[in-house]
């Protein structure tokens, strides 16, 4: 039951991951906009879905609600760099910075007479997320130790990320999806063929942290606690999903190089809770993950090498049979 | 008709008042539709500029743009881009490696109109178009629709982007309304009106005819459709004034030799055959008399050489040089 326990695992704390991933993904490489604003969408999403979620609003509204607050965080970013020509990555930590004070205001409405939070602790006996909805005790019960909850969990993250993958890769092969890739790949370009690129990279950065918002919401759904200091990190994560992605799994066609970032995140999660597993202390995380995206960068220049060394060999072959 | 009014452009890097640069003092220019012009010039004479300014790259300090006597001045670039296709010196620059010779020739196909978000990008009625025009430049682009345009060659690109320039998707019927309205020279009222008479009727009969289809099978139905349609569309695009002007901006500088003799060749091609009104820069005196109906030279910001028709077509490159030399001298006096 170990090894089940940990697939399940894996599997609810990476599939939030996979949105954030894509999310990230969309500025980072298709705009090429080092967006730093999705920490603060990551976290925003996660208040405000816990907030309205501990006031007992419908659970599928409040995650839909978390999304759109990331995109609003998402359009403020965009709206800093395009409008008012904030360089790009000071634009994103102007957002970052203001959204860990609007979010203790959003989780102030969970607490009575305060105005400020700093955390929202849901429990699953008085609060329902978009995963116990579909809980059953009976099954639960009868299926024990099996985590049939864990199970329905990756199901629904599963539907939702399958959804959001197939939605993300239709919208940018529509007009204004290969507007906002040209945008992306050539300002210039895309202006000369009668591209409104500030409309295309406001839609861009938005889109991107809807989905990253959305990922907040899916894990605070999972975690049951957000507070302001345990959502963070989480642009390095984005990160290096999509480094370990590309670097395994390839960036042949817009739909692969999509599955590659996705699978990315999953394996990043496999890789910590091995090392997790292995004994490793937690304080020292942050450095795993600092030689985890090391590495990941460095892929290609190990490729290389192996090729080097494979046509070396070959040679030497060939110098001994002559 | 193209024209720049009394057009002032000073460029100030450094915001230096010593480091003021005149690029273009009050200069002013009328291009006949279907003109092929040829713009020579020293660096830093005003060539670029002036092309960036018509484009809306830059917007000029003083003075107008007017693109069929309307002033397009505020107009930004994108919004002017479905009346101009410009061709930059660099290969890189005109199309998006990353992205495959179809997407970039869709891109191009929508240029002048409304990205929508729900409109899937690939047409396959677009591709058979894009093929044959493909076919037509024999680089062998037309078997790599798929690849992408970062591994090709410079020459290959330069083709490309000359494609994505010139290659129009025919402008929808709201398209023909809006620059019949803004750009023929009668008033708005009347032009909407003389619009709205042919179009409304027509709309009309094509609709009914439509109607009376309703009871032919299936097959004949749809031959019989798009006999209609076509019939209709004739009568609509009668008023359609927006033709696209070529930019084109030392496109073959980058080029070796032989490629860039074979790009000039294919955009002579292009401009004849579709006599679009052109703006061609370049460096190469022989190809700016052997090319275009119409000679420009520029010098530090004024255009100091403008020769039409049979005068143009007498020019030798001596004289050319020998009209720099003077410009030269005129401004060492002055």
């Amino acid at each position: 039951m170990d090894f089940v326990n940990i697939l399940f695992n894996i599997l609810t704390s990476g599939l939030p991951c996979c949105l954030l991933a894509i999310g990230v993904f969309l500025t980072f490489r298709i705009l090429d906009f080092a967006d730093m604003t999705a920490e603060g969408s990551f976290l925003l999403g996660a208040a405000l879905t816990a907030s309205l979620i501990y006031n007992h609003i419908n659970p599928f509204l409040a995650t839909f609600l978390g999304m759109i607050v990331g995109a609003g965080c998402g359009l403020v970013t965009g709206f800093l760099n395009r409008i008012l020509k904030i360089p790009k990555l000071l634009s994103g930590i102007i957002t970052l910075t203001a959204s860990a004070s609007i979010a203790m205001l959003i989780m102030g409405i969970t607490t009575p007479g305060q105005i400020f939070y700093s955390q929202v602790p849901l429990s699953l006996s008085s609060h329902q997320t978009i995963y116990s909805v579909f809980y059953s005790s009976k099954i639960s019960a009868s299926l024990a130790p099996f985590p049939w909850n864990k199970l329905v969990e990756s199901l629904v993250m599963i539907v939702i990320v399958g959804i959001m993958i197939v939605t993300v890769y239709y919208f940018f092969g529509t007009e204004f999806g290969m507007a906002i890739r040209a945008t992306g790949m050539n300002e210039k370009m895309a202006k000369s063929q009668g591209i409104n690129t500030n409309i295309s990279s406001i839609a861009c950065v938005a889109i991107s942290n809807a989905l990253i918002g959305l990922a907040g919401a899916l894990y605070v759904q999972d975690a049951l606690s957000v507070s302001t200091v345990s959502a963070t990190g989480y642009l390095v994560i984005g990160l290096a999903s999509i480094l370990i992605g590309e670097a395994i799994f390839g960036k042949r066609s817009f739909k692969n190089w999509l599955l590659s970032v996705s699978g990315g995140a999953l394996l990043y999660f496999v890789i910590i809770t091995i090392a997790i597993k292995l004994g490793l202390p937690t304080e020292l995380m942050s450095l795993l993950y600092a030689i985890l995206i090391t590495i990941a960068l460095c892929i290609p220049l190990f490729k290389l090498g192996i090729n080097k060394l494979k046509t070396k060999l070959e040679r030497g072959k060939e110098h001994v049979r002559t | 008709m193209l024209e720049l009014k009394n057009v002032t452009k000073t460029f100030n890097l450094t915001g230096n008042k010593e480091d003021l640069r005149v690029a273009l003092d009050n200069v002013s220019l009328q291009i006949e539709s279907g003109e092929f012009v040829t713009i020579i010039g020293g660096n830093g004479s005003g060539k670029s500029t002036t092309m960036n300014i018509l484009t809306g790259v830059i917007k000029p300090d003083k003075g107008k743009v007017l693109l069929n006597d309307v002033d397009i001045t505020e107009m930004d670039e994108h919004q002017r881009a479905g009346y101009f296709g410009h061709v930059f010196q660099d290969p890189m620059m005109g199309t998006s490696g990353d992205m495959s010779v179809l997407e970039n020739l869709e891109i191009a196909y929508l240029r002048g109109r409304t990205h929508s978000p729900f409109k899937w990008g690939f047409k396959s009625s677009h591709k058979k178009e894009f093929i044959k025009e493909l076919q037509r430049f024999d680089l062998g682009l037309e078997d790599r629709l798929n690849q992408k345009v970062g591994v090709m060659s410079g020459g290959q690109r330069q083709a490309l982007t000359l494609l994505m320039a010139t290659i129009r998707n025919k402008p929808t019927h709201k398209m023909i309304k809006r620059d019949y309205i803004k750009f023929s020279e009668k008033k708005p009222e009347v032009a909407r009106k003389e619009f709205d008479d042919i179009y409304l009727p027509a709309l009309e009969e094509y609709k009914r005819q439509l109607k009376n289809l309703k009871h032919l099978p299936k097959e004949i139905r749809k031959d019989k459709k798009a006999e209609f349609y076509e019939e209709f569309d004739k009568k609509v695009r009668q008023f359609d004034l927006t033709k696209q002007i070529l930019l084109l901006d030392e496109h073959t500088a980058a080029l070796d030799p032989k490629t860039a003799k074979k790009v000039l060749e294919l955009t002579d091609k292009i401009v004849k055959e579709n006599q679009m009104t052109t703006l061609m820069i370049t460096h190469n005196m022989k190809d700016a008399i052997t090319y275009g109906n119409r000679l420009i030279m520029f010098h530090m910001g004024h255009i100091i050489y403008d020769v039409k028709g049979e005068e143009k077509q007498k020019l030798t490159v001596e004289d050319l040089l020998k009209k720099f030399d003077e410009a030269d001298k005129k401004a060492e006096q002055e």
